[in-house]
């Protein structure tokens, strides 16, 4: 009863506060009616054949914004995910999960299995398609990245941990493929400065495509396919980097507790 | 007539109520399983207002994280303690 009364205020509370601001309350118009000023010159030189030195040479407004424009943010923000998985690694440290070849009698039915088989391919060709195609239509690296790792859970879930470890998804192996991802995001984002000192030309850390004082880029076509220059590679990298990192903290959420209480005594009399 | 762009607006204002209601509910909430269910009916409210707010790009990240990982992160973890909330 006192549930339904509260939640009977905050409706109220919004409805009218809602209504204030849709009668002129703050004084403008909400939302406002035209393409602001910013957003349009985002929108022009997203890609812009005829300014080729002001331009970052994909249709995609949002990923030339992400990779391209704001770059440095988005290199941050993977830095801070990157962080986020090492916290949780660090919290199981020295805990390790057993191997079990035995797994065909674990997890649920035959039939949730054979759905999740079918299910499995059709995400993995999803998140391919969004990443890889990032710089195209809307998605890129992170939402590609966190719709393939939604895969690995289903089979974490449906078969057991085991069956995923000895598909060969081990917490080493995941470690290494997102290390890989992160480098070459690293070194996607050098590509340009390294162009630029073998051609003996300056050139800038983050470049995409040639600059006024920096005339060096990446390619923006490769044979009739446009990749952007650089970020059809940071989308590559980044779903790597992404979906390795989310199926670690699955792998580690999915040693049983009791596996972890024991280890964790044995240590505790071992000093 | 009524416009389409109102019609939109409407149907979007519809949502984020509801998606107040569903968070409302998943506070007060006792039973922790009940809880994620409730956060994520908001999720889903939420990728669709960030749909016919034009941002793609957001549903497309919100949909698996919102629905998918994260409520499975907090059920595996709700696993490791107890179902319900003490009083």
């Amino acid at each position: 009863m006192r549930r339904l009364l509260g939640l009977l205020v905050i409706v109220l509370f919004i409805t009218l506060f809602a209504l204030v601001i849709a009668s002129g309350g703050l004084g403008y118009e909400v939302p406002p009616l035209r393409v602001r000023e910013l957003a349009r010159q985002f929108l022009i030189y997203a890609y812009n054949p005829f300014n080729t030195t002001f331009t970052a040479k994909s249709p995609e407004a949002v990923t030339s914004i992400v990779w391209d424009f704001r770059g440095l943010d988005t290199l941050f923000e993977t830095l801070v995910f990157y962080l986020a998985i090492i916290g949780a690694l660090s919290l199981y440290r020295g805990v390790e999960s057993e191997r079990r070849t035995e797994v065909i009698s674990l997890g649920l039915s035959p039939i949730v299995k054979t759905v999740t088989k079918v299910t499995t391919g059709i995400i993995i060709a999803v998140a391919a398609s969004i990443a890889l195609h990032g710089h195209l239509t809307p998605g890129g690296g992170f939402q590609g990245g966190a719709t393939a790792a939604v895969a690995p859970l289903l089979i974490l879930i449906v078969f057991s941990k085991y069956f995923l470890e000895n598909l060969g998804l081990r917490k080493n192996v995941l470690l290494a493929l997102r290390s890989i991802g992160l480098l070459g995001i690293g070194m996607t984002a050098f590509s340009a400065l390294i162009v630029g000192l073998m051609a003996n030309s300056p050139a800038y850390v983050f470049q995409n495509q040639p600059k006024p004082d920096a005339p060096v880029g990446l390619p923006a076509y490769i044979g009739d396919s446009l990749i952007s220059g650089t970020l059809w590679f940071f989308n590559f990298f980044e779903m790597f980097a992404v979906a390795a990192g989310f199926t670690v903290i699955f792998l580690l959420l999915g040693i049983p507790e009791g596996e972890i209480l024991k280890q964790l005594k044995e240590e505790a009399e071992e000093h | 007539m009524v416009e389409a762009s109102v019609i939109v607006l409407g149907i979007m204002a519809l949502f984020a109520l509801s998606s107040t209601i569903a968070t409302y509910l998943a506070i007060t909430e006792r039973s922790l399983v009940k809880a994620v269910l409730y956060s994520a009916v908001q999720s889903t409210l939420y990728a669709l207002i960030y749909y016919l707010l034009m941002a793609p790009d957001i549903v497309l990240v919100y949909v698996p994280v919102s629905v998918g990982l994260y409520p499975a992160i907090i059920l595996m973890l709700i696993k490791k303690t107890e179902k319900e909330e003490e009083g």
